[in-house]
C-alpha cells in the first residue's frame, strides 16, 4: 500500500480542537505517527508543545483517542520502560508503547533516561519532534538549537549574537546505543517518514526504536505559517537535516542530495537566522559538511 | 511457621519483597542500599523469583520505571538511600499523588553536605511531606514483616498510598540477625494479588492520565489524599492484628510502647536507636527512675493521637531524632510530637535530643543522660534546650 493510501485509510487519533499553532510541524508529526500506530497504542507526550496543544487533555476532555499520559519532562523513556515491560509480562506484546517528545525532553533534560532505555533496548518507539528549542515556554534555546539562532535565552546582543554553540546531533548519538532501529525523518518527505514510522513500530516489538524528526516552528523561528513543508524541504536539500537510518544492515543515507543547497540559502527567510554573520553561516556550513561526511563514512560511502 | 535465616537488614527487605511476588523491580545501586537489589537480582537470575528486573541508569529512572509498571497495574518494588531518594523526588511525589500503591525500602543515610555515606534519617525525614506513608523499623525481623504488611496497607482500597519501609543504614542494613521468614504459601494467603485500576493505561479502556488539571479539582484530589491518610492508622492496626494472628508477631500498630504504664519519664525514638533506648530505660529503672519508651513506628501519617495518649499523665519526655529540622532548633519528630500535644505540651518538661548524624553512634549512655536530664527537671514543666549527642 502506498503511503498516501496508508494515511488516507488510517484513522486520525488526535481529537478535534488541538490548539497547536497554525502550520505547526510538531502537530503534523504527532498525527502522522498516531495514524500509523493506531488504536492499540499507549502514548506518552511530555511537557512541551504537543502536551500544551492539548494532546493529553484538559479537564475531562482527552486530546487523543488512545490512552495517553504526560510523563515528566525527564522520564519519558524510563516511565515507558515500566509500561512496556508490564505489557510484555501480561502477554500483550501487540500493544505499542509510543513516545512523542520534543527536543528538550529528548536531548537535554530527558537525555539520561532516553540513553538508559536505548541501551537496555526496551520495546518502545520514541519519536522526537525537533523544533530546536523550548517553543512551548517562549522559545528558549536547547542543545539542538542551530548555532547563531535568536532565541529568548540567546538574544541578538551587541556582544553575543545568538546561540554560541553548534547543535548536539542526537540521532547519531542514539544510533550508537545498540538499539533496534534509528532514523531521521522530515515532514517534507512523507513517504520516507511513513515508512520509517512503520519500520520503527515493527522494530519496537524487538527493542528500542528512535525517530528524530525535523519539526519547523513558524511561531518561534519566524516564517509564514504556510511555509512549514518548504522550510523542512530546504533543510533536507541543504543537508542541514540529512535523511538516514540505521537498522540491522547498518547505516544508510535514504536521500542523497546531488548538489546540496548552500546553508546561506537555507537560512533565508527564517527570522531566527536574520542577523547571522558571514562567519556564523560559514561555521554552520562547515559543521553540516563535516557531519554529512561522517554519515557517508558510516554508510560506507567515502 | 517459617524458616529461620541469618540475614542482614538489606537481605531482610529483599526476602520480604520477594515473598510479595513483585511484577517488576527497578533499582540503582547506592550505599548502603545496594545489597537489597543485588540479592533480588540473584533470585531473578537464578530463576527463584519471577519478576521483571530493570537495572536502570539512575534512581530517577528507578522510580519512573516502577511508576510506569504501576500505570499498567503491576506490583512493584524498589529501594534507595539519601542522594538516590533526593534524585527520585520528582517521580516519587507523583507516585503518591497518583495514589499508586507500592513499597520502597529506604536504608536511611545522612544527606550531603558535608560528603558522607553513613547513617542518619535526614533523607526519609526530608521527604515526609511528599504524600507517602513512612514507617521505621528497628530490627531485621520487623523489616521483613513490614515489607509484607506494607504492600497490604498500600493496596488497601481505602488507602491506595505507597509506603516507605525505612531502617537505619549500616546499623540495620548491614548487621545480621536471625529472621523467621514466612513461607510463600502463608504470604500468598495473607496478601492477595494486587488490583487497582484508577490510573491504568490500557488501549481497551483509553483514558488521559494526569491531564492539565485546574486548582479546584486538584484540591479535591489533595483532600481525598489527606482523608485516605486519616484512615491509615485503623488499617495499620487491622493489618498488625491480622499479621500477628497468622504469624505470631504483633508490633503495636502506629507506635510501640516499652515500660510506660507507670512511667514518669518517656523517651521517644525512631528506628534502630530503640534498642539502646530500651537498655537505657532498663538501667534507669534499676536506679529508681520511672522511665519508659515510645517508638514511633509510623511517621507518616504522624500517630498524633497515639503519642498524646501514651504521654497522658506523664511528667517529662524527650524525642530523639537522627536528623534535624532546619528552621526549628530541634529534630523533626520532636516538633511533630509537640504539635500533637498542642497546648498540653505546657504540662510537661520536654526537649529535643539530636544524635547519630553522619553515622555517629547513639549509645545507651547518651540516652541515659537524656533520661537523667528529664528526671532532674521533671517537675519544671518547661522546654529545655536541644541536647546534642556530640562527643568532644
Amino acid at each position: 500500500m502506498s503511503y498516501i493510501d496508508v494515511l488516507r485509510e488510517a484513522e486520525d487519533q488526535v481529537t478535534p480542537g488541538a490548539s497547536a499553532c497554525q502550520g505547526c510541524g510538531g502537530e503534523l508529526i504527532l498525527r502522522t505517527v498516531l495514524q500509523i500506530a493506531g488504536k492499540n497504542t499507549i502514548l506518552g507526550v511530555p511537557p512541551g508543545c504537543m502536551a500544551g496543544a492539548g494532546s493529553v487533555g484538559w479537564n475531562f476532555n482527552s486530546g487523543v483517542r488512545i490512552p495517553v499520559t504526560i510523563p515528566l519532562l525527564d522520564n519519558c523513556a524510563s516511565l515507558f520502560t515500566g509500561i512496556s515491560q508490564m505489557y510484555q509480562r501480561k502477554g500483550r506484546e501487540d500493544v505499542n508503547a509510543v513516545i512523542v517528545a520534543g527536543d528538550g525532553a529528548t536531548a537535554d533534560c530527558g537525555f539520561q533516561s532516553l540513553s538508559g532505555a536505548a541501551e537496555r533496548n526496551e520495546k518502545i518507539l520514541y519519536v522526537c519532534y525537533d523544533n530546536e528549542g523550548y517553543m512551548n515556554t517562549g522559545y528558549q534555546r536547547s542543545s539542538t538549537t542551530t548555532k547563531g539562532s535568536r532565541t529568548s535565552t540567546t538574544p541578538l546582543g551587541s556582544v553575543i549574537n545568538g546561540k554560541v554553540q553548534h547543535q548536539k546531533y542526537v540521532p547519531l548519538i542514539l544510533s550508537m546505543h545498540g538499539l533496534e532501529y534509528c532514523a531521521t525523518a522530515s515532514p517534507s518527505d512523507m513517504k520516507d517518514f511513513v515508512e520509517k514510522v512503520q519500520k520503527g513500530l515493527a522494530a519496537s516489538k524487538k527493542g528500542f526504536a528512535y525517530l528524530h524528526v525535523f519539526s519547523p516552528c513558524p511561531t518561534g523561528w519566524g516564517y509564514a505559517s504556510d511555509q512549514c513543508i518548504a522550510v523542512a524541504r530546504k533543510a533536507v536539500k541543504s543537508n542541514m537535516f540529512p535523511l538516514w537510518e540505521k537498522d540491522e544492515n547498518g547505516y544508510k543515507i535514504n536521500k542523497v542530495i546531488k548538489d546540496p543547497m548552500p546553508i546561506r540559502e537555507f537560512v533565508q527567510g527564517i527570522s531566527k537566522f536574520k542577523k547571522l554573520t558571514d562567519e556564523q553561516i560559514d561555521s554552520i556550513q562547515q559543521m553540516v559538511d563535516t557531519r554529512y561526511a561522517e554519515l557517508e563514512r558510516l554508510a560506507g560511502k567515502e | 511457621m517459617g524458616v529461620i535465616k541469618v540475614l542482614t537488614g538489606n537481605y531482610s527487605a529483599s526476602e520480604g519483597a520477594a515473598l510479595c511476588r513483585p511484577d517488576l523491580i527497578a533499582a540503582y545501586p547506592i550505599t548502603p542500599q545496594s545489597s537489597v537489589v543485588e540479592y533480588l537480582a540473584g533470585k531473578v537470575h537464578n530463576g527463584v523469583l519471577d519478576s521483571n528486573l530493570v537495572q536502570v541508569e539512575s534512581e530517577h529512572s528507578a522510580m519512573s520505571v516502577v511508576e510506569g509498571a504501576a500505570y499498567a497495574g503491576g506490583r512493584v518494588f524498589t529501594a534507595t538511600s539519601a542522594q538516590g531518594l533526593a534524585l527520585m523526588y520528582e517521580p516519587y511525589f507523583r507516585m503518591a499523588t497518583l495514589r499508586l500503591p507500592m513499597v520502597m525500602a529506604i536504608a536511611t543515610r545522612e544527606m550531603t553536605s558535608p560528603e558522607t555515606i553513613w547513617s542518619g534519617q535526614q533523607d526519609a525525614m526530608s521527604v515526609r511531606d511528599a504524600g507517602w506513608i513512612q514507617m521505621f523499623c528497628d530490627d531485621n525481623q520487623e523489616i521483613t514483616d513490614m515489607v509484607i504488611q506494607a504492600y497490604k496497607i498500600a493496596e488497601d482500597e481505602g488507602v491506595l498510598i505507597p509506603v516507605n519501609v525505612c531502617y537505619d543504614g549500616f546499623y540495620s542494613s548491614h548487621l545480621t540477625t536471625g529472621v523467621d521468614l514466612p513461607l510463600q504459601e502463608e504470604v500468598d494467603a495473607f496478601l492477595p494479588p494486587v488490583h487497582f485500576n484508577h490510573a491504568t493505561l490500557d488501549p481497551d479502556h483509553p483514558i488521559s492520565l494526569d491531564p492539565m488539571t485546574p486548582g479546584n479539582l486538584l484540591m479535591k484530589y489533595r483532600r481525598s489524599h489527606l482523608e485516605a491518610m486519616k484512615r491509615v492508622p485503623e488499617v495499620v492496626d487491622r493489618i498488625d492484628k491480622e499479621f500477628g494472628d497468622k504469624f505470631g508477631r504483633y508490633y503495636g500498630g502506629m507506635i510501640s510502647e516499652y515500660r510506660i504504664e507507670d512511667a514518669e519519664i518517656v523517651i521517644i525514638t525512631v528506628g534502630g536507636m530503640t534498642g539502646a533506648g530500651m537498655d537505657a530505660v532498663d538501667a534507669a529503672r534499676e536506679n529508681g527512675i520511672k522511665a519508659g519508651l515510645v517508638k514511633l513506628r509510623f511517621t507518616r501519617p504522624f500517630p498524633a493521637a497515639r503519642v498524646a495518649k501514651a504521654l497522658e499523665g506523664k511528667k517529662a519526655f524527650a524525642v530523639i531524632d537522627r536528623s534535624v529540622c532546619f528552621g526549628w532548633s530541634c529534630g523533626p519528630m520532636y516538633m511533630e510530637t509537640k504539635a500533637s500535644l498542642a497546648d498540653a505540651a505546657d504540662q510537661y518538661c520536654h526537649f529535643s535530643a539530636i544524635g547519630g548524624l553522619g553515622g555517629a553512634d547513639i549509645s545507651t549512655d547518651m540516652i541515659y543522660s537524656t533520661i537523667q536530664k528529664l528526671e532532674d527537671n521533671k517537675e519544671t514543666k518547661t522546654e529545655l534546650e536541644t541536647q546534642w549527642y556530640i562527643t568532644e
